[in-house]
């Protein structure tokens, strides 16, 4: 948001000192923009900066309210204690793992399949678009797709998760819409001086298509990082699990154990100590790759949505 | 809320996607299992209180709920001694505690269950029989000599009958307790009542006197603030509560109450027994002896009011004293002590649920009787799960290792090992470090085992209710499915309605003289025609089994 504010207030300075003042209207408007701004930040970093202070605090100052965004009875053994637990690194290596080849096999498909299907000179292309938006409506399934996905001997493995979310629809649709946008004389231009077609997507689009790349990136990237469901369905070693998976199982276990009466043996509360921690430790890649995709980010969203 | 919601669609999805090929699989209706030619490895002459041993080294699936705090590990004692003791190799599939039930839906939906399915509640294999994906225990029960003799010895006739669907079979083995258990009840600060000279209180009646007398030495906070209240409001306060008012409430609230004098089952809010308790409720928080609050807030709300001092009462189990308002009381009134009261009686008398003799058990794929190992997997489940050896290694683990038994039969960890704060100076733990007393295979049993990981305030709150009677199990009424269906469209509407307005006549946001005009709405939605289709399916059955 900050980025596109100062592009477009970018040349006005100059002639707005000289020849006239803001009108009162939208100093006012300025005033409450900022205002509202500052709240909705508020609320967006409250819950972030309380789970922060949690995972800082000691368990008996949380469990009697008084922890807020402020850390009380500093603690670090929590810390200590989650980064010792060879699972969670096991996991954590796992989600890594995941995110970077589903990401990069996502980006290669989704890339590939949005050029073809911008070419409107292409027999057949309606039908290629057609597929492709057919599964945004109509799909298997969970069953279906649990036993075509287990009888294609995919269980237990990497490819369980990769395969199935390679191409999502919505990216691949604005990136299409990215590709129609470019001017096709650049391309007929290439074409004269004699490069053929993978070539030209490779020397003259895919250098001039950076911002959606990256935004795609980021849409992959974090979603993939916060999946947990297909691994759920189709992984049955724990050792296979990403980290979402253990942080689920941390937080949704402890909380229905209590509640359903479970017995004596199985009801045992994680500390909300624990899970803040875990939650930070989960959280904290993706929070700082996002400042720099950012910039891209939104340039890439406007640029796919003007011809949608 | 969504997950269930979810879960509970899947479960709809699985049942229906089974039903449709289930031509193709089912049982083969009642056999004569000691002919069973799959005994491959089995033993011959096994009886009860004998060591089950294979014969050759087999090995069984196992799904595996797996725990946050425990979670298994390959190296566990638990899965080489098991090995070791019985020659069986358990291949478990682990799923994490937070969406096993989802999980085994699919699985079982996918016909990709395992052989042994653990972890499964009394109720929850009704999505799945009518599939015939599950297997018929009942017929086979003839090969699990610990488990037919602990449901005689115990009396357990009754909640098995519990269990049965239309064909008259039972599809889970339960857990089974020698005898029916309370965990849940309302924890009080002993040292405030002590401070003001007044006994621990025994029945609701007493309570309120007890909670009158600590608002009156300070009048400004409300004594009794409550909690579980997170999926259902009052869900533990009314469950408890219901059973000395003799009605049903709470988490453990059905549209449909079996009334023993009565012979027939009748719509639950509209008993007078229901009303009663409502009014009493009303009481508390008009007079301002209860908070407002305890139907609304999160527990971590309510646990915060009791560990500060604010409140003096709150709904508690075992754990929750321990874990939660021990440390939490520690920290702000180091002097405080609590402990639960005795289970509250009502105009019902001194009651609890004999329920809670089964708990949850193991399903069986159905497919694992087509296997030539059948007969040997069964003797192997009944000894795991319900011979006393089996019991106590599944909670203790390895005498010598991970406990000690001395001449009277007394258990002592051993000096290295730790369980539930019983050896605080042990390094390794019982449940993380060797797998014993995880949910997924140690539970139930005979009550001396039961209370061997007990404190000594729990086993004198058990003891406490030791004589207490029995209200009267509700006897089957398995549903078709047509019934089933019909019933599942009226069944949340009313418990919601329900719910509703049971708390908002507590809170009094409703006036209690429109209780009756409340009763009449409920029974206009269908109460009527809920009790009518269960007492239909009850005389049925009647019919069909005797």
């Amino acid at each position: 948001m900050v980025t596109t504010v100062e592009t477009a207030a970018g040349p006005l300075p100059a002639r707005k000192g000289s020849l006239m003042k803001d009108s009162r209207g939208y100093r006012v408007f300025k005033v409450f923009n900022v205002v509202a701004m500052l709240g909705v930040v508020a609320v967006t970093l409250y819950p972030f900066l309380m789970i922060i202070a949690r995972s800082f605090s000691s368990d008996t100052a949380i469990r009697s309210g008084q922890v807020n965004i402020w850390p009380v009875g500093f603690n670090l053994t929590t810390y200590e204690l989650v980064m010792s637990d060879a699972m969670f690194w096991t996991n954590y290596k796992n989600t890594v793992i995941y995110t970077v080849v589903a990401t990069a096999i996502a980006l290669v498909l989704t890339t590939c399949y949005a050029y073809v299907i911008s070419k409107h000179h292409l027999r057949g292309r309606t039908v290629l678009i057609g597929i492709a938006v057919f599964t945004m409506f109509f799909n298997g399934g969970l069953i279906p797709n649990y036993v075509l996905i287990t009888s294609l001997g995919l269980k237990n493995s990497l490819w369980a998760i990769v395969l199935p979310n390679a191409i999502s629809v919505f990216n691949l649709l604005v990136m299409k819409a990215f590709f129609e946008n470019l001017p096709a004389e650049l391309e007929e231009a290439a074409q004269i001086d004699g490069l053929g077609t993978y070539r030209i997507l490779w020397k003259i689009v895919i250098p001039l298509s950076k911002a959606v790349i990256a935004t795609m990136l980021l849409f992959y990237a974090v979603s993939f990082w916060n999946s947990w469901f297909a691994a759920f369905l189709y992984m049955d070693k724990s050792e296979l699990f990403p980290v979402t998976v253990y942080l689920r199982n941390l937080i949704a276990g402890s909380s229905t154990a209590q509640s359903t009466g479970a017995a004596a043996a199985d009801v045992a509360q994680v500390s909300a100590n624990i899970q803040s921690v875990t939650m930070v430790l989960t959280v904290l890649p993706i929070l700082c790759v996002y400042p720099f995709v950012q910039r891209y980010f939104v340039s890439g969203v406007m640029l796919g949505s003007v011809k949608g | 809320m969504s997950q269930r919601t979810r879960a509970r669609g899947l479960a709809a999805v699985a049942a229906l996607a089974l039903a449709l090929t289930a031509c193709s699989g089912g049982s083969e209706g009642d056999e004569e299992t000691s002919g069973l030619d799959n005994r491959t490895g089995a033993m011959e002459d096994y009886a009860a209180g004998d060591q089950f041993t294979a014969t050759e080294p087999l090995s069984f699936s196992l799904l595996f709920s797996d725990h946050p705090n425990y979670p298994s590990q390959d190296d566990w004692l638990l899965w080489s001694e098991i090995t070791a003791r019985t020659d069986v190799t358990l291949d478990p599939t682990l799923v994490p505690m937070s969406d096993y039930e989802q999980k085994r839906s699919l699985l079982i939906g996918a016909g990709d269950a395992p052989d042994i399915i653990a972890k499964t509640y009394p109720g929850q294999e009704d999505a799945f029989v009518s599939s015939g994906a599950i297997l018929p225990v009942s017929d086979y029960v003839d090969l699990m000599p610990n488990f037919q003799q602990k449901v005689a010895d115990w009396g357990l006739e009754a909640n098995i009958d519990q269990l049965r669907q239309a064909d008259g079979k039972f599809y889970v083995l339960p857990g089974l307790h020698e005898a029916p258990w309370q965990d849940y009840s309302i924890a009080l600060r002993t040292d405030v009542l002590d401070e003001l000279g007044l006994d621990v209180p025994t029945s609701w009646d007493e309570f309120r006197t007890t909670l009158e007398a600590i608002k009156e030495a300070n009048p400004d906070e409300y004594p009794f603030s409550d909690r579980f209240s997170e999926t259902y409001p009052g869900g533990n306060l009314l469950n408890i509560a219901a059973l000395g008012f003799g009605t049903a409430g709470g988490w453990g609230y059905n549209n449909a109450t079996w009334d023993g004098d009565a012979d027939e089952f009748v719509a639950t809010a509209a008993m007078p027994e229901y009303k009663a308790m409502v009014e009493y409720f009303h009481g508390l928080v008009a007079d301002g002896l209860m908070d407002p609050e305890s139907f609304t807030q999160d527990d971590d709300s309510a646990i915060q009011k009791f560990v500060t001092g604010k409140s003096v009462a709150i709904g508690a189990n075992a754990q929750s004293i321990v874990n939660e308002y021990e440390p939490g009381l520690a920290s702000n009134a180091p002097e405080a002590t609590v402990a639960k009261m005795p289970f509250p009686c009502g105009d019902a008398g001194c009651v609890l649920n004999p329920v809670s003799q089964t708990e949850n058990g193991i399903m069986i794929n159905a497919d694992a009787a087509d296997s030539p190992n059948f007969v040997a997997m069964m003797q192997f489940i009944d000894w795991l799960f319900y011979s006393d050896e089996g019991q106590e290694f599944t909670k203790w683990g390895v005498e010598g290792t991970t406990f000690e038994k001395a001449a009277d039969g007394t258990r002592t960890l051993a000096a290295d090992v730790d369980y539930v704060g019983l050896n605080p100076s042990g390094t390794k733990h019982l449940q993380k470090d060797f797998g014993f007393a995880g949910g997924n295979f140690a539970y139930g049993g005979a009550t001396e085992l039961l209370w061997s990981t007990f404190s000594e305030d729990e086993i004198a709150f058990q003891e406490s209710v030791a004589d207490y009677d029995m209200i009267d199990l509700a006897p089957p009424a398995p549903l078709d499915e047509t019934e089933s269906e019909q019933l599942a469209l009226i069944d949340t509407t009313l418990r919601d309605a329900v719910s509703q307005a049971t708390v908002q006549f507590i809170l009094g946001q409703r006036d209690l003289s429109e209780w009756d005009a409340f009763v009449a709405d409920y029974e206009a939605k269908g109460a009527t025609q809920y009790v009518d289709i269960v007492n239909g399916a009850r005389e049925r059955y009647v019919a069909d089994n005797g």
